[in-house]
C-alpha cells in the first residue's frame, strides 16, 4: 500500500524530462557515430508477384553511391530468424505493396535518395489479393492453436430461445501505430560484433532476431536503445530494416544508418488487422446474459498468420452459461498485422461493449445496471478466483464523477443549438502479468554520499520506465530520488520482459525491488549485526564504511500467481456532441477509471491513460487505412491522410484510478496501465453517438459522413 | 527528390526572368507544399528561384482603380499575417475564417498568399508516383476516378480527374470575387478574376490554373462589399483541425435594411471540385427572397441537383446540402449558431 514517507505512489515529474526537452536524449539517429553512410530504401510498386529484373546501373554511376543491395546480392539471412513481416531481399518473390526490394548506400542521404530514384525495376505481376469485403467468404480455420474455437455450454441453443438477442456485426478497419519517431537503426560493426541503436521495445528480444538472422551469435549483436519515440507495438517484434541496416554496414565496411520515412512505415513495421466481428447476446427480460458469442473474421499476410485476440473480452468479461470466441483468417497482400496497443482487446471491446449497449437499449436498462447484473464472481474462461476485479468500483466511482444520472436514457433527447449531446459508458480489461527480468544494483559511497545505480536491459517507450525505477530504488534503498541513476535500453546490460502487454511496470519494478531487497539482506548479513528495526541500504553503506557492493538478482513472478485470474479492469465514459447538419462529432469529456493494482507515479500514470484514450477517440472517430483493392496499395500513407486526434478534436481528459494492494498478482500488486488505456474506449464513443443521435454506427472510424 | 539549383531573385524583374528560360524552374516561397512534393518525387523541378525576398507583402486599402475601396493582399505576405490583419478581420472575417480554418499554425506561418492558390490537390492517386494519375503524369489514366473517391469531386470533373482543389482560403475568395493580380514574364501586369484563375480538369489536368509558366502573383485584391456582418465559412472534415475539406462552404449575405429580403447572396463551395466552385445556381435563387431557412433549404436542393457523384462520395450531396444551408443560416446570424 501506498506509504506517505515513500517516492512510490506520488506524481514526480518524469526524471528524463529535461534532457528530451532540451534535446539532449539521443534517441536512435542522434548518436554520434563517426564515418557514417546512409541508407534508403526502395519498394515494390505491385502487390504480388515476382520482380523480373532490377536495373541498377544509372543508380550505380549516381555520386556517392557506395552500394546497391537487391535480392541478387544479398548474404544469405536466416528468414524464420525471428524478424517479422519478411521483407530480407531473399528472393524475387513480392507479397505486398511497398515490400522492401532494396536499399541504396551512398555517402549522403540525400545522395542516397537521388540513387533510389535512377532505379528501374520489371515485374511479372499478380492480381493482388486485397479485397478483405471479398476475400473473408474465404477465411478459414486459424494455425495458431490459442485461436481454436471455444466453446462453453450450448450458444446456439440459448440464442434459439432468448427472450431477448442481440446479433450484430462490428467493422473496425486497418489502423497503423505510426509512433512520432519512425523506426531508425544506426550499425556499427567492430570486427565481428554489431552495434544496433535500434529503438527496441524487447531488447533481448530485438538481439536474438538479429542475431539468427543475420547467422551470427547472440552476444555478437548488442542493442542500444535508452529512449524510444512511442512504439505501440510496432517496436515490440523487429522488422527486416534492422537488420538491413547491419548487412548495408558490412557490406561498405563503415557504420550505416537508415530511418523510414513516414510514407514508408505503412508497410514495413506491421498493422492492426482489419477484423469482422460478429457478436451474438442472448439475455432474460431481466438482463442476465445467456449467450455470449463472439466470432472474428480477420487477415494475415500471405505467408505468415497473426491474429489479434478480439474476443478476449468477452471471455472474461460478463457471466454466461454459454458462451463461444472463433477466429477465422485469410491470406491478405498486405505486411504481416502485428501487435498494436490493446492488441485484440481495443478492437474486442468496440464490438463486445456497443453490443451490451445494444442490449441494454432493447431491455430498456440503463447500460451501467446490465453490466452490474452480469458481473463474474470468478473468471468465467477458467474458473480461477479473480487476484482482484475493479470493475464494478470502475463503473460506480465513474458514475458518480462523471455525472452519469444527468444523460437522458432515449437517444436524440438532448439538443443544444445545432449538437446532439450524448453519454456513453464501457468498460475494458487487460491481463496482468509479471515476466522474469534480472537486474544489478550497484552502491557507492563517497563520504556520507551513496549513490545508486540500477542496470537492466528494460524499455522506456517514453511512459516514464526511468522515473518509476528511480522511484522503486530510492524508496527500497532508503535515498533521496537524485541518488539513484537508472540504466537501461542496452543488451549488454542483465536480461529482462519487453516493454510490450503491460508487462513492463510489473517486471522491472519487481526486479528492482527485490535487487535493492536483496542487496540491503547482504549488506545486513555481512555487518554481522542485528538491528532492532530494519536499516536501509544506504544507513548500512554508511555505518559499515563500504566504498562499493553490487548484487545481482534474476527476479521471477510468484508461482502463487498461476492460481489466479489477473487483470487490470477500466470503466470508460464520453460525453460527445455530434454537429446535426454536418455529422462532425466532438468528445466534450471523456474519464476513464482504471484499477490496475500499485500505481507506481500517478502523473505519468495520467499520461499513459489518457494518451490510451486519445488513441481510442482516433480508433472511434478518425483512424483508417484504406488499402485500394486493385492495386494492394494504401492510400493513407502521411498525417495527412491518416487522421489521428488533433488537440482541437480533444476535450476534458480526466483519470481515475481505483486504490487497491493486490499482492496476488504479485509482490509490489502492478498490473499495468500500457493496454488497458485503450480498451473500451471506442465503444464508450460509439455508444454516446448512439445516445445523442440514435443512430448506432457498428462500422469504425465513425466519421460524419455515416452520421448524415 | 532530385538534384536541382537554388537561387535567390533580388526583384520581381529577375525572378520572371529567371524562369521565362527554363521550362523546369519553379518559384520558391514558403515551400509548404512544392518541397513536400518533391520529397515524394511528384514535383521534379530542376531550378528553384526564392522569391521570398521579394516586396509583395503588403496588405494595403486600394485607392484607385476598378477595386477602388477594397483591400490588397501581397501575394508573398504571409496566411497567417492576412488572416490576422485588423482590416482583413474587420472587413473581410470570411477571409480570415477560412484562412484559419485550413492547415495548421506552423504552416500558416510559412505559407504565403500567392502559393496558397497554388496549393495542388491532396489526391493520394496524384501523391504516389507508383499510381497512375493524368494530372502528375498525363496519359497514365485517373487512379481516383473508380478507385477510393471519398475525398473527390461531385462537380466539374472529367474522366481524365477527379481530385479535388484543397484551399480553404481560395474558397473564401472566390464568394468575395476577388481578383489575382500577376506580373508576366515580359514584366506587364494583368489581372485574372477569381472564377477564371482555377480550371477545371477537362482534358488537361495537368494544368491547374491558367497562370502561364514564369507568371508571378504579385497581389489578390478585394473588392468592396456589405458583407462583413453576415458572412460565414463552414468547413466538414474528418477532424476538427489540420484536415483537408470533405466540403467547404463560404457563405455572405446583404440584407435589405428594411426586414429580411436578401439583397445579394455568394456561395462558394470547397472540397466539391477541381476548382472554388461558385454556387451561382443557389445565389440566383436566393436574391429578392426572404432569408429563411425554408429558401435556403431550396436553393441548397437547386445547386446540388446538379451534383454527379463518384462510388465512394455520395455522401457529398446530402452533406453539400445541409452545409449550405447551415452556412446560410450562420451568415444571417453574424456567425453565430
Amino acid at each position: 500500500m501506498q506509504d506517505k514517507n515513500k517516492l512510490t505512489g506520488t506524481p514526480v515529474s518524469r526524471i528524463d524530462g529535461i534532457a528530451k526537452v532540451t534535446g539532449k536524449a539521443a534517441y536512435s539517429t542522434d548518436y554520434p557515430v563517426k564515418n557514417l553512410a546512409y541508407a534508403v530504401l526502395f519498394k515494390s510498386t505491385i502487390a504480388a508477384g515476382t520482380i523480373r529484373s532490377i536495373d541498377t546501373a544509372a543508380a550505380e554511376k549516381a555520386p556517392g553511391v557506395l552500394a546497391i543491395i537487391t535480392h541478387q546480392n544479398a548474404p544469405k539471412l536466416n528468414v524464420d530468424g525471428g524478424i517479422r513481416g519478411g521483407a530480407l531481399l531473399q528472393s524475387p518473390e513480392i507479397e505486398f505493396h511497398g515490400q522492401h526490394i532494396g536499399l541504396v548506400v551512398a555517402e549522403t542521404f540525400e545522395q542516397a535518395r537521388h540513387a533510389a530514384h535512377l532505379i528501374s525495376v520489371t515485374y511479372d505481376r499478380k492480381e493482388p489479393k486485397a479485397d478483405f469485403e471479398k476475400l473473408m467468404k474465404n477465411a478459414s480455420v486459424p494455425k495458431d492453436k490459442d485461436k481454436a474455437d471455444a466453446k462453453r455450454g450450448d450458444v446456439k441453443a440459448a440464442l434459439r430461445e432468448a427472450e431477448i438477442k442481440v446479433e450484430e456485426v462490428y467493422e473496425t478497419p486497418i489502423e497503423h501505430h505510426h509512433p512520432l519517431e519512425p523506426h531508425a537503426t544506426i550499425a556499427e560493426w567492430t570486427g565481428d560484433r554489431v552495434t544496433l541503436y535500434n529503438s527496441s521495445q524487447i531488447v533481448n528480444g530485438a538481439q536474438t532476431a538479429a542475431a539468427k538472422t543475420l547467422n551470427i551469435k547472440p552476444e555478437q549483436v548488442r542493442i542500444v536503445t535508452p529512449y524510444i519515440g512511442g512504439g505501440f507495438g510496432s517496436k515490440g517484434g523487429q522488422w527486416a530494416n534492422l537488420v538491413l541496416t547491419a548487412v548495408a554496414a558490412r557490406q561498405v565496411n563503415r557504420p550505416v544508418k537508415l530511418a523510414l520515412t513516414r510514407q514508408q512505415m505503412v508497410n514495413s513495421v506491421g498493422l492492426r488487422q482489419r477484423n469482422h466481428q460478429k457478436v451474438s447476446l442472448a439475455a432474460t427480460k431481466d438482463g442476465k446474459l445467456t449467450a455470449l458469442a463472439h466470432e472474428t473474421t480477420t487477415h494475415g499476410a500471405i505467408k505468415n498468420e497473426f491474429i489479434e485476440p478480439c474476443g478476449d473480452c468477452s471471455k472474461i468479461m460478463y457471466d454466461t452459461p454459454n458462451s463461444l470466441i472463433t477466429y477465422r483468417i485469410v491470406p491478405m497482400n498486405v505486411i504481416l498485422p502485428t501487435y498494436t496497443r490493446g492488441p485484440g482487446k481495443s478492437t474486442g471491446s468496440f464490438a463486445l461493449e456497443s453490443a451490451m449497449d445494444e442490449l441494454a437499449h432493447k431491455l430498456k436498462m440503463d447500460p451501467i445496471e446490465l453490466r452490474l447484473k452480469n458481473e463474474p464472481e470468478r473468471d468465467p474462461s477458467n474458473g480461477k478466483p479473480w487476484s482482484s476485479r475493479t470493475t464494478v468500483q470502475c463503473l460506480q466511482v465513474g458514475a458518480k464523477a462523471f455525472g452519469w444520472d444527468r444523460r437522458k436514457p432515449e437517444p436524440g433527447q438532448n439538443q443544444q443549438g445545432n449538437y446532439l449531446i450524448g453519454y456513453g459508458v464501457s468498460c475494458g480489461t487487460y491481463p496482468a502479468h509479471q515476466r522474469p527480468t534480472s537486474a544489478i544494483v550497484k552502491l557507492k559511497r563517497t563520504g556520507n554520499d551513496v549513490m545508486a545505480t540500477v542496470e537492466l536491459a528494460a524499455a522506456d517507450l517514453g511512459t516514464g520506465t526511468y522515473t518509476i525505477l528511480a522511484q522503486t530504488a530510492a524508496d527500497a534503498l532508503g535515498l533521496p530520488l537524485n541518488q539513484v541513476k537508472v540504466v537501461i535500453g542496452d543488451s549488454d546490460l542483465p536480461p529482462a520482459a519487453g516493454a510490450v502487454g503491460s508487462v513492463g511496470a510489473s517486471s522491472y519494478a519487481n526486479a528492482v525491488n527485490d535487487a535493492c531487497q536483496k542487496i540491503t539482506d547482504e549488506l545486513l548479513a555481512r555487518s554481522g549485526k542485528q538491528f532492532f528495526a530494519r536499516p536501509t541500504a544506504s544507513q548500512l553503506m554508511l555505518s559499515e564504511k563500504l566504498t562499493d557492493f553490487q548484487t545481482r538478482i534474476d527476479a521471477k513472478p510468484l508461482e502463487s500467481a498461476e492460481e489466479y485470474s489477473a487483470h487490470s479492469f477500466n470503466a470508460n465514459f464520453a460525453e460527445v456532441a455530434v454537429n446535426r447538419f454536418t455529422g462532425m462529432v466532438r468528445v466534450n469529456r471523456f474519464l476513464a477509471v482504471t484499477g490496475a493494482g500499485t500505481i507506481l507515479n500517478p502523473k505519468t500514470a495520467r499520461s499513459q491513460i489518457i494518451g490510451g484514450n486519445i488513441w481510442g477517440i482516433g480508433m472511434a472517430l478518425t483512424e483508417e487505412s484504406v488499402v485500394d483493392p486493385r492495386w494492394g496499395n494504401f492510400v493513407t500513407r502521411s498525417f495527412a491522410d491518416y487522421h489521428v486526434p488533433a488537440n482541437l478534436d480533444i476535450g476534458a481528459m480526466e483519470a481515475i484510478f481505483i486504490r487497491e494492494d493486490d499482492q496476488k498478482a504479485n509482490r509490489m500488486g502492478i498490473k499495468g496501465i500500457g493496454e488497458v488505456g485503450i480498451v473500451g474506449v471506442a465503444a464508450a464513443v460509439a455508444n454516446a453517438i448512439f445516445n445523442a443521435t440514435g443512430k448506432r454506427i457498428r462500422e469504425l472510424p465513425i466519421t460524419p459522413d455515416k452520421l448524415l | 527528390m532530385r538534384p536541382f539549383t537554388y537561387t535567390r531573385a533580388k526583384d520581381p524583374a529577375a525572378a520572371t526572368q529567371a524562369l521565362a528560360g527554363n521550362p523546369t524552374a519553379r518559384f520558391l516561397a514558403g515551400g509548404t507544399n512544392l518541397i513536400d512534393l518533391m520529397k515524394e518525387d511528384v514535383e521534379r523541378p530542376t531550378a528553384l528561384v526564392d522569391i521570398t525576398n521579394l516586396s509583395l507583402a503588403e496588405i494595403k486599402p486600394i485607392t484607385a482603380g476598378a477595386s477602388k475601396g477594397g483591400l490588397s493582399i501581397g501575394g508573398l505576405g504571409k496566411n497567417t499575417e492576412a488572416a490576422n490583419h485588423p482590416l482583413v478581420r474587420q472587413h473581410y472575417p470570411l477571409l480570415s475564417q477560412a484562412i484559419l480554418a485550413g492547415a495548421s499554425g506552423q504552416i500558416r506561418n510559412m505559407a504565403t498568399n500567392g502559393g496558397n492558390l497554388l496549393q495542388r490537390t491532396r489526391c493520394p492517386y496524384f501523391y504516389e508516383v507508383s499510381m497512375p494519375c493524368n494530372k502528375r503524369a498525363p496519359g497514365s489514366g485517373c487512379g481516383a476516378l473508380e478507385g477510393i473517391n471519398r475525398l473527390h469531386a461531385i462537380f466539374g470533373w472529367s474522366e481524365k480527374c477527379v481530385a479535388v482543389y484543397p484551399s480553404d482560403m481560395a474558397i473564401a475568395l472566390a464568394a468575395l470575387d476577388a481578383v489575382v493580380r500577376v506580373r508576366t514574364a515580359s514584366g506587364q501586369e494583368r489581372s485574372i478574376p477569381f472564377a477564371d484563375f482555377h480550371r477545371l480538369p477537362g482534358n488537361t489536368p495537368e494544368q491547374d490554373t491558367n497562370l502561364a509558366h514564369g507568371e508571378l502573383i504579385t497581389a489578390i485584391d478585394l473588392p468592396q462589399n456589405r458583407f462583413a456582418d453576415r458572412s460565414y465559412y463552414l468547413k466538414v472534415r474528418d477532424r476538427a483541425s489540420y484536415a483537408f475539406a470533405l466540403l467547404s462552404v463560404a457563405a455572405a449575405l446583404e440584407v435589405s435594411e428594411t426586414g429580411n429580403r436578401i439583397v445579394q447572396a455568394r456561395i462558394a463551395m470547397g472540397g466539391v471540385a477541381h476548382k472554388p466552385w461558385r454556387a451561382l445556381t443557389a445565389e440566383k435563387m436566393l436574391i429578392g427572397q426572404e432569408a429563411t431557412p425554408a429558401n435556403f433549404k431550396r436553393a441548397a436542393d437547386a445547386e446540388m441537383a446538379a451534383a454527379q457523384p463518384l462510388e465512394h462520395n455520395k455522401f457529398k450531396v446530402e452533406l453539400g446540402n445541409r452545409s449550405i444551408v447551415l452556412a446560410l443560416q450562420m451568415a444571417l446570424n453574424g456567425g453565430k449558431a
